[in-house]
């Protein structure tokens, strides 16, 4: 089990396209993944599966709202690593 | 027989209906055996395979005919493939032994109402994709192999056709062949939804909310879409066919010709510049696509966010849309006009008091102070949207120095509220009020004072100023917005933000009339807000007008006596000015 935190700082956040992104990105690993939205205090209030692109709309993940992704799995450090950078990248929506 | 509808893309088509009955899935709750689930399950499988190749399909279709609209269908992809999706439905099948027809049902419907019930404008307008997957599915599941949708059309649509429909399903609308689709009518829609987007963007006339009609229209029935009044002719007579062909041709032509006028800078004949801006309501990518030949927005009626939603929209909801608008104007002013509700304009998401004469009782600013919540939360919204471009804020319906001074500590008290929590906010927002009321009118020496610009509303005013219920087509006669009280008024306020320095605009209908905009240059006024389509025709106008010429039009029609005079008057100047260019026939008419 590996995890890191994050804060969304693409404008329309991991809604519609740049949701559809993070999910196809995060489907290329065998990991199990797991996005949660954590509040002021970085306690998770939400949690979903981070290939389900329905999940992850659910969870209503805007910017500036502060995430962590953690995964179980062979491939769970490239798997969080590489979805912290996408979404520090800003998903082509800044 | 005629009904009236909500003209949301504008043009007029003369045709053969064509009634568009998408598939209705009938699905009622049943169980089944143990055994049997390993059969849906297999069932399931098929059914999404086969979804997913149509899905494929349709995405092909669209990448050769409209690479825009292949998103629709990559985003029922997404969903169909949605595995943690998936797991819910083989859950219920499984474990909890229900049909998977059943099972279908119920997950997609969960989704559409849990993103139907979001905060969040462009999640809540996600949900009719749930319920465009679950149809396909449910469609497969019972096996009616051919895509409805496409097959309908392509059946339907051998020949041009005017669609009816009690609504279009995003996937309806993408899979209609538009080359072939001459009008829109649905029952159900308002100016952002789905099908009004679709239709403006391909620019196929369209009018939404047209109630009762279903049962009435046949296929193959011959009609007429007038989308530029939003009236709707079943079975028309001959001469209504006659008069609506030329009206066709004329508004055909007439749009070919002036649509190059669109993206000049506005100047007069003799060089001087004046403001042509655009009036805006939900700030859409279709409407924010003028913003670039424009000199900014001189009205943003924020009610259309409050109108489309079941619920208020929220702080940041509101932020985010007005925060959007003020980005894609950039330097550009845009002015927000906060809520004016009541009148003719209720709202689904909220109750608001029946009253006996509705325009003169608590609408606009007045609602606002009855209700702080709403009046804060928007006030607070705009101020942080100002951070990011050059917003100003226009009150509507103030009567008093009081109404102005009272909304203007509400914002103060807003923005205080914004600085103790830390939270950015625009420190020097530009206040302004409209002008509608004849009371603030006769003192706008004192408003000028008190604002940084002004705009006049001149619906409002003539309604106002006349006595005239503009919601009541018999009183259309008394109704008269050429009357010489209006200009004398108009001039009156111009002159007094003349003589302190204010900008004064027009953001009324008269805003984007070429006829009286003349007379308007000719008092002194330089900036008019319009809607998209009146932006050329102004711009159109102007390249004929000398200041001089505005100030002789000016001048004559203030010593004239009546509407009727007044109105012949501007029009035969229009004409004159025009000459030699195409305009439309009913502007010399009268």
């Amino acid at each position: 089990m590996y995890a890191k935190k994050t804060v969304i700082i693409n404008k329309s956040g991991l809604h519609a396209r740049p949701g559809s992104a993070f999910v196809r990105e995060a489907k290329k690993f065998v990991s199990k993944i797991t996005v949660s939205k954590l509040d002021g205090q970085d306690n998770p209030v939400q949690s979903g599966d981070a290939k389900s692109l329905v999940k992850v709309m659910s969870m209503l993940l805007s910017k500036d709202t502060h995430i962590e992704i953690s995964a179980k799995g062979e491939d769970e450090h490239t798997a969080v690593d590489t979805l912290i950078d996408l979404v520090d990248s800003g998903l082509n929506d800044l | 027989m005629i009904f009236h509808g909500l003209p949301v893309s504008k043009g007029i088509a003369i045709g053969r209906a064509f009634v568009y009955e998408p598939f209705k899935p009938n699905v009622t709750e049943r169980i089944i055996d143990a055994a049997e689930a390993a059969e849906h399950t297999k069932r399931l499988d098929e059914v999404l395979a086969a979804a997913g190749k149509e899905l494929e399909l349709l995405q092909q279709k669209m990448a050769g005919e409209d690479p825009d609209k292949v998103g629709i269908f990559e985003a029922h992809q997404d969903i169909l493939t949605d595995t943690a999706v998936i797991e819910e439905i083989l859950e219920l099948i499984n474990k909890e032994l229900y049909a998977g027809e059943y099972a279908i049902e119920t997950i997609y419907e969960n989704y559409f109402r849990l993103f139907s019930e979001m905060d969040d404008a462009l999640m809540r307008e996600r949900c009719a994709d749930f319920r465009d997957v679950k149809n396909r599915m449910l469609r497969l599941w019972m096996q009616q192999d051919t895509p409805a949708a496409l097959q309908t059309a392509q059946v339907g649509l051998d020949a041009p056709s005017i669609i009816f429909a009690k609504d279009l399903l995003p996937s309806d609308t993408a899979a209609l062949d538009r080359k072939t689709i001459q009008a829109f009518v649905t029952e159900t829609g308002g100016y952002t939804s789905h099908s009004a987007i679709i239709a403006r963007s391909y620019e196929i006339p369209a009018i939404l909310g047209v109630e009762g009609f279903m049962d009435k229209v046949k296929n193959g029935d011959t009609v007429i879409v007038d989308a530029v009044e939003g009236i709707l002719i079943l079975e028309p007579s001959a001469a209504e066919i006659a008069q609506y062909t030329v009206k066709y041709q004329n508004y055909k032509q007439e749009r070919e010709e002036i649509k190059k006028y669109r993206a000049i800078e506005p100047l007069t004949a003799d060089g001087e510049r004046i403001s042509v801006c655009l009036n805006i309501g939900s700030a859409s990518e279709e409407e924010l696509a003028a913003a670039a030949f424009t000199d900014g927005s001189g009205l943003f009626r924020s009610e259309f966010l409050f109108m489309s939603g079941r619920e208020l929209p929220g702080e940041n909801e509101q932020f985010q849309i007005y925060k959007k608008a003020a980005e894609t104007f950039g330097k550009k002013q845009v002015i927000l006009r906060t809520l004016d509700i009541g009148g003719d304009k209720s709202l689904e998401c909220m109750e608001l008091p029946k009253e006996e004469n509705p325009f003169l009782g608590c609408r606009a600013l007045r609602l606002c102070f009855e209700r702080p919540d709403i009046f804060k939360t928007q006030l607070r919204a705009a101020l942080r949207a100002g951070v990011y471009g050059n917003l100003a804020l226009m009150f509507p319906m103030v009567g008093s120095l009081e109404d102005l001074r009272r909304a203007k500590e509400f914002l103060a008290a807003s923005r205080r509220e914004l600085e103790s929590e830390k939270i950015p906010c625009n420190k020097n927002m530009a206040i302004g009020i409209m002008i509608e009321i004849p009371a603030i009118a006769l003192i706008a020496d004192r408003v000028a004072k008190e604002v940084d610009f002004a705009s006049i509303g001149t619906n409002d005013l003539c309604q106002y100023l006349t006595a005239t219920d503009r919601m009541n087509p018999g009183l259309a006669p008394y109704y008269q917005s050429y009357h010489p009280s209006m200009f004398g008024l108009i001039n009156q306020v111009s002159q007094a933000f003349i003589k302190a320095g204010k900008t004064l605009s027009i953001c009324g209908e008269m805003g984007g009339d070429p006829a009286a905009v003349p007379a308007f240059i000719g008092m002194g006024i330089k900036k008019f807000s319009m809607s998209a389509s009146g932006v050329p025709v102004i711009k159109r106008m102007l390249t004929r007008l000398t200041m001089e010429g505005a100030k002789k039009t000016a001048a004559a029609i203030l010593n004239m006596d009546t509407a009727g005079e007044i109105e012949t008057y501007l029009k035969q100047q229009l004409s004159q000015r025009m000459e030699g260019e195409y305009v439309r026939k009913e502007n010399g008419d009268h």
